[in-house]
């Protein structure tokens, strides 16, 4: 996270990680329509080239090397100091690479039904957008993608989605629309208000980081502007509520992306620009955010419990979970934020195929309502065995991926947020109470007829989840290769706090006194 | 006696008052050639118009390139600027007069005459005329001259669709306030003179700037600054001088309404901004508090009474006034005289209403392609939200320029909407006024809830209509502005490379 | 050979991730047997490792084995290491000892079943995650498996998921463990907060060296202790327990009576030297909560007529006697008792399992009786095990007991008495449930309709392979107690073994009376045990005395009723509560602020009259407005 140095390449990766996407919606929307069924054959293409593209980022990945990588910066609007300036590190990587992986397997593994063509161009205008957003390291850029992102959502939930649709579509779109009119002025007085420090006005968010100087009261404020927007984005409490309706009203994919990596944008934010920007302001405003946080993990949890809808029931979870993140973000341990990305992905992974499996269920009862759904594991027993092993990992049960996330936020935390963590423990408790409820009530018993003829997992659904549960299991059991990437850059973000701040992180053990 | 004698012709850069001669000529002789002759074929009148309305337009442009060495300077014993900051409004006239023209012609055209009448075209001319003054006058009274010309033209304009009752009562509604709202201009310049002994924008500033020369009354002063504010408010729409523009906008024909969004906006916005930054930069502690209240009014009502409307043109015509309220935060940000950053508040302005005026006559072009379309249909609400109701199933590609453009005014980034407001915001934080640009972000999502309203029903709601018949001029039109949207939206270094020489006016 | 410890464990994880896969192809009943092999192989292994570990010096029989790097992060180094020291050698043999007889037995029980070959991958995960238990090196290594076992414990109670009831207990022992589970995880925090590592070895170390505030050292241990309550069923979460005998008898025999539910007593015994090193109120707790437990199923067993359900409060019983032991500062006893309870109580549940499986699925007892003859093998295994639980000599549960009650009576004589009550109650129901199931008049010909049977309906013995393990079982219950003979210091072969893992937290009961009067403490017990026995005969047998049955023991002192209404009532309640003021307050708010510009626009819009007039007043008052600002501004300077 120190000086953007490091490698810097010849050919564009990181640009081309936004432009392909583009490209591709771009041929669907015009060549799509003479010939029709070219068009989902050239929108998976483009997102499986991208998606390669970011594979080939994470094997070229450099994990000694804390600063930011594949480096591309060029002049856009020099006029006021802007620069396309792409990088990406141990904190953007993985983030990078879900986009990069789940882009493709919604368009694989879910048709929409009706106008295939703009659907997928949105898609990919979508994932063009979410990657920029991840790696671009200019405050006007990422503004741009952060913005932009909301059109192709909204026209998916909007245009895709289910009987409520417009209303959702609407709210998510005003709702995170008003977040960004105070990062908008708070990224432009950022600039504006660190041009002595750094010498010239910039949107360069290292420059800023290293150089920018800004005295206590601004910072505060600042930060303040930054954090509602992505507050709105997580979703934080008590900002919440527009997430349950895009989730529920949102067609698979949507929801699938929405929660897979949309709402990633929102903690991504907090922690890259936050944290990164305000070392002095997060350390101040972090009872709150713990606060808010813990609220979140537990108020999630129960108003998840008592959900009729399981698509309503997954948004709240994801409140629930995110609230751990965002919890992990701002102890500023190496641990807690190391975990906090980590199960920045995990929730991705996770709540992603628990999405798709309700979507499933959906496409076969055409109805989300758990009351109208009874014994599936009798009549769909491989069905309801990926299920559980999805709702494990969302639950967090070792040697899944949810685990060793969580354990990270909560074991890092302790120091810093003692008794937020100990609260937000029980919020372990309550997701095995509201996921195990929900899938007794859903699986179990015995079957009626109104779902006997529920059918089991296809071969492509069968092949889309393994994918999910390979993940899963994988990182559940040796996560070392993702956490030896992310925690290079976790530790310089911290170092950076520390350097900037009277924050010491606390040592443990021995050392700890 | 004779006075002849020591009468002293002012030396005139007939070159530099090219463009004005040139819309004057045209203005004439489109009226006099045109009643001597018999009536041309359809599109002739607009040929001519768009015609002269480019050679102004692109004699402007030279001047305005020329202007990259030469100092501004000004005409006719100082009455007129011949600056960058007044020629790229001239420019933005002429091409506004250019689209208006031939969408006129289209208009007319539609219920299949195959002639059409010459007196709007000539009348385009004229007001091109009158804002052209506007945009440029260094003085009192020439300005309030263009105001005249301009809104005169604008009255009958507005009441020119002989079918339509509603037009004639918009043009007379406007006609009357609009009287009225002059009346207060002309009595506030009555007391600016009074109390400065000027009229002259550079001879006010210099009396204001020292205190020594006259004995101050500044009541009486600040009374003049009040009531020339009410005349500009009145003819920006500012809140609460705005209620004549939903009615008139509704009224007036689709084109017309266009016309007055770009034109009218461009030339009344730039005039408020010359006379107070010129004239009364000494008294900006006094109108800036005022110019702040005014913003914040015309944000918020703007906004909230656009998202109640069920009815396009109404909705848009409240948009523009929430438009305005960006436009006088950059003012506001002019306003902060000692602050190095002022000069970015007078820029940003005009580069908003610029874009801003790109984005009007588009987005009326579409309502009226829409609206023509539907009046065809039957006699409902031609430019009610229904009548936009599944275009986006019968005419993708339409639906999407429109969209592009309402995006735009929402300020989705990438598009020339965001550069515009962006400039507007950085120009009142770097002035430390974070209220107001907060307070104009937040006005702004609760406008984008009226744009969205637009897209849900062209998008998200079941085709009613058939397909819509796109002329080739709404076509052209439609992508003349939507590709000035993105390509500004996505690269717009060129107009900020501008925006930084266009504040070197003359003082 | 230690060094492929991990193969233990590994094994029946292989069988089951197998079993996932290729169960269905596989079929009944080969999936069976390799499951049984699997468990039954990592036996051998851990009998070989045993070996090695004997072969060592005492104080070199700890092994570390690191298989890799599981959570590195900065100061934090979690390695998935194995640790192969007596205690979790002790555990693992009987884990995969008893683990692998019941496999096989339920190759018979289990016959027929449509998810047969499901059935045995489950079994397999959790002798896996069983084992990841108990030879975890850290604290997170054995929080693994703690939670494997709790997800193989709530797949196999609700293992026939159609029946609503298996479901909701499924769910319930899950939940009720995961609160538990908050005092383990918070008790990890703790432990890095302060010693800065989760490995027991650097924990334990800390605490004896102190260099732990003693607070922290209490907080672990507390911790800790409440999720072995929540593991090992104690009060007040044991609740979840007897609602698990939903699942099949063996699950019942291998989950909920031999291993899973002993976790908590071997945790405790881990961290034995945090446990000594905390302030005393901590053990003490350990120590009456033990008690109370014991006590309360006990009183609880005398009244129930599920023949599992009995079986499943005096497992409870049992688990209070070990942590009554614990806490006394007796664990080489709890361990003692931990072992031949795990024989007799596995021996007792696969016994009534088989009696179930011969009466096609009858668990009522009171629809039981004089089924000695019509299953003898079953009946003669059973009653061993009865003598066993009941506490006669020489069967292995006397001895256990008794060293159990001689520390307790050391430590702390009300608890003593407490205990001794508890032996009486045991010898009673258990003894009840013997009279009611196999002698008396046989009360199951007129229910024999209900269990469609056809024809005559008789009870039958169960097949050999069910009866296998009964005997191996039986055999151990009757010599188990061997393995620690109160007679002389060289019989403890037990104490000596776990030596090396206790001492620091063993407490010493040399010299005190209880010691030096042990034989009489014996006595004592021996007649406690018989007098029990005496008493249910009279009831039961006899008729001399009146069957004392209250319903209030019958509905378990009316505990989780209360529970259930609690949750039930206020606690949905107050998550509705929740729910609607996110519905109502928070959403609302947000729905409300668009209702207020939406209805601010209504109102204003009104001011569009449409009438010159007013807009001209508008105009006005606007002027005048700026007019007086202006002049006023203008009279100030």
């Amino acid at each position: 996270m120190l000086a953007a140095s490091s490698s810097t390449i010849a050919f564009p990766v990181l640009t081309s990680l936004v432009a392909v996407p583009l490209v591709g919606a771009a041929l669907v929307i015009f060549f799509g329509r003479a010939r029709q069924e070219w068009t989902k054959l050239t929108a998976l293409l483009t997102s499986v080239t991208t998606g390669a593209i970011s594979l080939w980022v994470l094997q070229a990945f450099d994990s000694s090397d804390a600063g930011f990588q594949f480096v591309s910066q060029h002049e856009w609007i020099t006029a006021w100091g802007i620069s396309w300036h792409l990088g990406i590190d141990g904190i953007s990587l993985f983030l990078v690479v879900l986009t990069g992986v789940l882009f493709p397997l919604v368009i694989a593994g879910v048709d929409p039904h009706h106008d295939e063509r703009p659907y997928l161009a949105w898609l990919l205008v979508l994932e063009a957008g979410v990657m920029g957003s991840f790696i671009s390291l200019d405050l006007f850029l990422f503004f741009v993608f952060f913005e932009i992102v909301l059109v192709p959502m909204y026209f998916l939930i909007g245009g895709w989605g289910y009987d409520q649709r417009v209303y959702a579509a609407t709210k998510f779109f005003l709702f995170t629309m008003t977040g960004s009119a105070f990062l908008l002025v708070g990224i432009v007085a950022t600039a504006l208000l660190s041009r002595e420090s750094v010498g010239s006005v910039t949107f360069d968010v290292v420059a800023l980081a290293e150089n920018g100087a800004l005295n206590v009261t601004q910072g505060r404020w600042l930060f303040v502007a930054f954090a509602i927007a992505f507050a709105v984005k997580v979703p934080l409490f008590p900002v919440h509520t527009w997430l349950p309706d895009a989730h529920t009203q949102a067609p698979t994919a949507g929801s699938v992306i929405l929660a897979g990596v949309l709402l990633k944008m929102g903690t991504y934010g907090l922690l890259r620009f936050g944290v990164y920007l305000f070392p002095e302001a997060s350390v101040w405003a972090r009872p709150a955010l713990y606060t808010l946080a813990v609220i979140g993990i537990i108020y999630g949890a129960i108003a998840a419990t008592m959900q009729t809808d399981l698509k309503r029931l997954v948004a709240y979870s994801s409140v629930a979970h995110l609230g751990f993140i965002v919890l992990g973000t701002f102890a500023l341990t190496d641990q807690a934020v190391t975990g906090g990305v980590m199960q920045m992905v995990n929730h991705g992974v996770s709540t992603s195929a628990l999405f798709l499996l309700v979507g499933m269920i959906y496409e076969r009862r055409h109805t989300r309502q758990i009351a109208e759904l009874r014994g599936l594991q009798q009549v769909a027993p491989v069905f309801a065995g990926f299920f559980m092993i999805v709702m494990l990992s969302s639950i967090g049960l070792p040697g899944l991926n949810g685990f060793v996330g969580e354990f990270l936020i909560l074991i890092g935390s302790f120091d810093t947020a003692r008794w937020w963590v100990i609260v937000a423990t029980t919020g372990v408790i309550l997701a095995a109470l509201y996921l195990l409820w929900a899938y007794q009530r859903v699986f179990h018993g015995e079957v009626d007829d109104a779902n006997r003829g529920f059918a089991d997992l296809r071969l492509r659904e069968g092949a889309l989840l393994l994918v999910f549960v390979a993940v899963i299991g994988f990182t559940g059991v040796y996560p070392k290769p993702m956490l030896s990437r992310i925690e290079p850059s976790v530790n310089a973000l911290i170092e950076h706090v520390e350097s900037r701040t009277d924050y010491q992180q606390p040592a443990q053990g021995e050392a700890g006194k | 006696m004779d006075l002849t004698g020591d009468f002293i012709a002012p030396s005139t850069d007939w070159y530099a008052l090219a463009p004005y001669i040139v819309l004057l000529a045209g203005a004439l002789v489109l009226l006099l050639v045109g009643s001597l002759t018999p009536r041309w074929p359809r599109g002739w009148y607009a040929m001519l118009t768009a015609l002269t309305a480019g050679t102004a337009g692109v004699v402007a442009s030279l001047q305005f390139a020329a202007l990259a060495d030469e100092a501004p300077r000004s005409l006719m014993k100082g009455v007129l600027a011949h600056d960058r900051f007044g020629l790229l409004a001239v420019i933005a006239i002429c091409v506004a007069v250019i689209i208006t023209s031939m969408m006129a012609s289209d208009a007319a055209g539609l219920d299949g005459a195959q002639t059409d009448s010459l007196e709007p075209f000539s009348l385009l001319l004229v007001a091109a005329l009158g804002a052209a003054i506007m945009v440029t006058a260094h003085d009192l009274v020439v300005s309030f001259l263009g105001i005249e010309i301009l809104s005169i033209s604008l009255y009958v304009l507005a009441a020119s669709d002989r079918r339509r009752v509603a037009s004639h009562e918009a043009g007379l509604k406007y006609f009357v306030l609009g009287g009225f709202s002059s009346a207060f201009l002309l009595y506030g310049i009555a007391l600016v003179y009074g109390t400065t002994g000027q009229t002259n924008l550079g001879g006010i500033a210099v009396v204001l700037a020292d205190e020594v020369t006259l004995p101050r009354n500044d009541a009486m002063l600040l009374a003049g600054v009040a009531l020339l504010l009410v005349g500009f408010a009145f003819k920006v729409s500012l809140v609460p001088f705005h209620s004549w523009t939903p009615d008139v906008y509704h009224g007036a024909p689709t084109y017309v309404t266009g016309f007055m969004a770009s034109l009218g906006k461009v030339a009344a916005i730039v005039a408020l901004v010359r006379l107070f930054v010129i004239a009364f930069p000494a008294r900006a502690d006094d109108w800036r508090p005022a110019v702040f209240i005014l913003a914040v009014l015309t944000l918020v009502v703007g906004s909230v009474l656009a998202i109640v409307q069920t009815d396009v043109k109404r909705m848009l015509a409240y948009s523009s006034i929430s438009h305005a309220g960006f436009m006088l935060v950059g003012l506001e940000a002019a306003g902060h005289i000692g602050s190095s950053s002022a000069s970015s508040g007078t820029s940003s302005t005009l580069i908003y209403v610029v874009l801003y005026a790109v984005l009007a006559l588009g987005s009326f072009a579409a309502v009226s392609v829409v609206s023509q379309a539907a009046s065809v249909v039957g006699p409902t609400n031609a430019t009610s939200l229904d009548a936009f109701k599944g275009v986006a199933k019968t005419n993708p590609v339409f639906a999407l320029g429109f969209t592009v453009l309402l995006l735009a005014q929402a300020g989705v980034p990438l598009t020339s909407g965001f550069v515009a407001k962006f400039g507007v915001i950085r120009a009142a934080v770097s002035t430390e006024s974070y209220v107001l640009a907060v307070l104009a972000m937040v006005s702004a999502v609760i406008a984008a809830y009226l744009y969205l309203r637009i897209m849900v029903s062209m998008w998200l709601s079941e085709s009613s209509s058939a397909r819509i018949p796109l002329r080739p001029v709404a076509r052209l039109t439609m992508f003349v502005t939507v590709a000035i949207t993105l390509v500004l939206g996505v690269l717009p270094t060129f107009v900020l490379r501008l925006s930084d020489t266009l504040i070197f006016f003359i003082r | 050979m230690t060094d492929l410890v991990w193969l233990v464990p590994f094994l029946p994880l292989v069988g089951g991730l197998t079993l996932m896969v290729f169960g269905a192809r596989i079929g009944e009943p080969r999936t069976g047997w390799l499951a049984t092999l699997m468990s039954a192989s990592s036996f051998v292994l851990t009998v070989l490792v045993y070996f090695d570990l004997l072969g060592m010096p005492a104080e070199e029989r700890s092994h570390v084995v690191s298989l890799f790097s599981w959570i590195p992060v900065g100061s934090l180094q979690i390695d998935f290491a194995l640790l192969a020291d007596p205690l979790s050698i002790t555990m693992a043999l009987f884990v995969t000892g008893i683990g692998s007889l019941i496999h096989l037995y339920s190759i018979g029980y289990m016959h027929g079943d449509p998810k047969f070959s499901k059935f045995f991958l489950y079994l397999n995960l959790f002798v896996f995650s069983m084992l990841a238990l108990v030879l975890g090196e850290n604290l997170v290594v054995t929080f693994l498996g703690w939670e494997g076992v709790g997800a193989c414990s709530y797949f196999l109670i609700s293992f026939w998921h159609t029946r609503e009831s298996a479901a909701v207990a499924g769910k319930k022992a899950f939940v009720t463990n995961r609160i538990g589970d908050w005092g383990v995880m918070t008790a990890m925090f703790v432990a890095f907060s302060v010693v800065g590592s989760v490995s027991y070895k650097a924990i334990n170390e800390a605490a004896q060296e102190g260099t732990i505030s003693r607070s922290a050292v209490s907080a672990i241990a507390i911790l800790l202790f409440v999720g072995a309550c929540g593991k090992s069923a104690q009060l007040p979460l044991y609740f979840w327990l007897p609602d698990a005998m939903e699942g099949p008898t063996p699950v019942s025999a291998l989950i909920h009576a031999a291993t899973m539910v002993t976790a908590g007593v071997f945790l405790m015994t881990r961290v034995g030297p945090v446990l000594a090193e905390s302030y005393g109120w901590v053990p003490d707790t350990v120590a009456v909560v033990g008690a109370a437990t014991a006590l309360f199923a006990a009183t609880i067993a005398v009244a129930q007529h599920d023949i599992k359900r009995v079986l499943a409060y005096s497992t409870v019983s049992q688990l209070g006697f070990m942590f009554l032991a614990v806490g006394s500062g007796a664990y080489v006893a709890a361990m003692f008792h931990m072992v031949t309870h795990s024989f007799f109580k596995a021996l007792l549940f696969l016994g009534s399992g088989s009696v179930i499986h011969g009466l096609h699925h009858e668990q009522d007892m009171r629809k039981m009786g004089a089924l000695r003859a019509a299953m003898p093998v079953t009946a003669l295994t059973f009653i061993i095990g009865w003598l066993a639980i009941a506490g006669v000599p020489p069967f292995a549960g006397f001895w256990s007991k008794d060293e159990i009650l001689l520390y307790v009576y050391a430590d702390n004589r009300l608890l003593y008495a407490i205990g001794m009550v508890t032996a009486l109650l045991t010898a009673y129901y258990m003894t009840r449930q013997v009279i009611l199931v196999f002698f008396g008049e046989a009360r199951w010909h007129d229910a024999s309709g209900e269990h469609g049977a056809h024809g005559d309906f008789r009870p039958h013995e169960s097949p050999k392979v069910m009866l296998v393990p009964l005997v191996v079982l039986s055999v151990l219950s009757v010599v188990g107690g061997g393995m620690q003979l109160p007679f002389s210091k060289d019989l403890h072969f037990l104490g000596h073994w776990l030596e090396p893992v206790v001492e620091e937290a063993e407490r010493s009961i040399k010299g005190t009376w209880a010691d030096e009067n042990k034989y009489v403490l014996l006595g004592v017990a021996v007649v406690v045990a018989l007098a029990g026995i005496a008493l249910s005969v009279a009831a039961y047998a006899k008729r001399r005395l009146p069957a004392v049955e209250p319903t209030v023991l019958e509905n378990a002192w009316f505990y989780d009723a209360t529970v259930a209404r609690l949750v039930g009532g206020p606690g949905a309640a107050s998550f509705r509560g929740v729910t609607t003021f996110d519905a109502r307050v928070v959403d609302g708010a947000v729905n409300g602020a668009g209702a207020v510009a939406r209805g601010l626009g209504g109102v204003v819009r009104r001011s569009q009259t449409g009438f010159v007039r007013a807009y001209a007043v508008f105009i006005a008052l606007g002027a005048v407005v700026l007019l007086a600002w202006f002049v006023w501004r203008g009279w100030l300077a």
